[in-house]
């Protein structure tokens, strides 16, 4: 059986610039694929398209050449088969915490009982037990953050797209939530494909780390990180290998940052 | 002064929720009562010292022609009249409004064909077609309900129709990624997004369908409000007229709080996270 779940084939991406008849090419030839319950780190600098990767993984965008296949069929449509992590939490603000988590499974037509169970679960899992009742309005930033990646735990997508769902947190938060994902992703067994833009945070959580270029975008680098698991996200240097691991994928990031461009 | 203030309010909670708050609320009820009282008084002593009685007539007048107008059953052909003629309108002009606004909001090839022509009409004033309406539905209830369903309709259909088109994009898609079809995603994101801006249409509505059919009685009819106020005016009867205007406001004012409590209802979420519908 193919254990690759997730391939990205020679993307390209093109977008009509604003006001010109011209099109802006943001990604380009952009290969890198994704093993069974492997982790995926996407950096690159801001603006470079990061996103966009996982819009086509979800099927939300079809990409201008190439093709993602999601185990061997090509993404075409909507891919409900996949789980996707925004950057905000976009929790539903008019359903309860509860009913949020509970909505995919209620969209999949899984029955009242085992719904409830599954949300039990899952809601246990991430830490949230008790705030069923709970608007999101109610809830801090990293409650609903907790809640928008168990809403995508609970129906059990074997990979999970991530669009920098950290980024808002505060660096306390985000160090727990960092900690946390990588025990629900390793017991879930999902394969992740993580976009951000924080080097220490691509190095701690991934198996992999895809460096992309500035605009237009190409595939710097697809790096290895083989440092032991479980990693202890609170103090990354103690990690053994960190540093040379970290340096590895700063080598490659330099060079887009000292190009100056801020975009 | 304040520190009185903080300690009877101290105090007050120290009762426990028992007699302390209900007499805060009743205290709030007078607070909120009084620039009215104040009102009716100051009518009552400017009628015939400030302003003949003839142009203005007198508070306790019009209570006393309220009496006379129910307990002889003279008002009721009208009460009932009118009250068709809002329900009907009000009712059309929201599923209307509803309906075109939804429709519209969620398909922008449709809303680009449409929407120069309902801003358009939007731009007309609605009571210039009061003539035209009455001889295309005759002088019955039909003209009315006509001019006010009209009314409610635009400002329902803006209403929902920003409502739904402002819905967050990353929303409608994230629900689409979790396995949502068309139907559920209408259910589950599209209505309750467009709740509160329905409720605000809603609400908006109520006097605009008043207007509608006072307007159209006035032009002409057989029976109504509208015609007991216009007769009343005509045969310099200003304790008739406020006695009409009194029972439309009651008219508004039930509506109000119908309306409230299904908005209370409806947008709980709203109101538990701080931002609660605002009590027109």
């Amino acid at each position: 059986m193919d254990d690759r779940v997730l391939v990205f084939d020679g993307i390209g991406q093109d977008f009509p610039s604003p006001g010109q008849r011209t099109q802006i090419r943001v990604l380009d030839g952009i290969s890198f694929e994704a093993a069974r319950g492997k982790f995926i780190a996407v950096i690159g600098p801001s603006g470079c398209g990061k996103s966009t990767l996982l819009q086509m993984a979800a099927g939300l965008l079809l990409p201008t050449r190439g093709t993602v296949h999601h185990h061997g069929r090509k993404v075409t449509s909507i891919n409900t088969e996949v789980g996707f992590v925004p950057q905000q939490a976009q929790l539903l603000p008019w359903k309860t915490l509860g009913e949020n988590v509970e909505l995919p499974l209620v969209l999949r037509g899984v029955p009242a009982q085992e719904r409830q169970k599954r949300v039990d679960d899952v809601l246990g899992s991430v830490g949230l037990t008790g705030f069923e009742q709970h608007f999101p309005s109610q809830l801090s930033g990293g409650m609903q953050k907790r809640g928008s990646i168990a809403r995508t735990l609970v129906y059990r997508p074997d990979v999970i797209l991530m669009d920098e769902p950290f980024g808002a947190l505060d660096a306390q938060t985000r160090m727990v939530m960092q900690s946390d994902l990588q025990t629900l992703s390793m017991e879930a067994g999902a394969t992740v494909i993580f976009v951000t833009h924080d080097i220490t945070e691509a190095v701690l959580l991934a198996d992999n780390v895809v460096v992309l270029s500035q605009r237009p975008s190409r595939l710097l680098a697809n790096i290895a990180i083989d440092l032991p698991r479980p990693r202890n996200m609170f103090e990354p240097f103690k990690n053994p290998g960190f540093a040379a691991a970290y340096d590895a994928v700063w080598t490659e990031f330099r060079s887009q940052i000292q190009a100056g461009q801020i975009h | 002064m304040s520190e009185v203030a903080s300690r009877s309010s101290i105090a007050s909670t120290r009762a426990g929720g028992g007699l302390g708050a209900i007499g805060e609320t009743a205290l709030q009820w007078f607070v909120k009562l009084l620039p009215g009282l104040a009102l009716l008084v100051f009518w009552q002593w400017a009628s015939g010292r400030l302003i003949k009685e003839i142009y203005v007539s007198k508070p306790t007048a019009v209570v006393a022609r309220l009496y006379e107008l129910f307990s002889s059953g003279e008002i009721y052909p009208h009460l009932w009249i009118t009250g068709q003629e809002l329900v009907l309108g009000y009712v059309i002009g929201v599923a209307g409004g509803v309906f075109a606004g939804y429709s519209l909001g969620r398909s922008p090839r449709l809303a680009r064909i449409f929407e120069p022509y309902v801003m358009a009409f939007y731009g007309i004033p609605k009571i210039a077609l009061a003539p035209l309406f009455i001889i295309w539905f005759g002088i019955g209830i039909g003209s009315k309900v006509a001019l006010a369903s009209i009314m409610v309709f635009f400002l329902v259909f803006y209403n929902v129709f920003a409502g739904v088109r402002s819905v967050d994009r990353e929303l409608v898609n994230l629900t689409l990624i979790m396995g949502a079809n068309q139907r559920q995603l209408t259910y589950h994101v599209f209505l309750p997004a467009a709740a509160p801006f329905v409720m605000l249409g809603m609400r908006l509505a109520i006097p605009y369908s008043v207007i509608g059919v006072i307007v159209g009685e006035f032009t002409s009819s057989v029976q109504g409000l509208g015609l007991f106020i216009h007769e009343a005016s005509s045969t310099y009867d200003p304790a008739g007229v406020f006695a009409g205007i009194v029972i439309l406001l009651g008219f508004v004012t039930i509506a109000n709080l119908i309306a409230g409590a299904i908005e209370r209802r409806l947008l709980r979420w709203r109101t538990l996270s701080g931002s609660g519908p605002i009590d027109a």
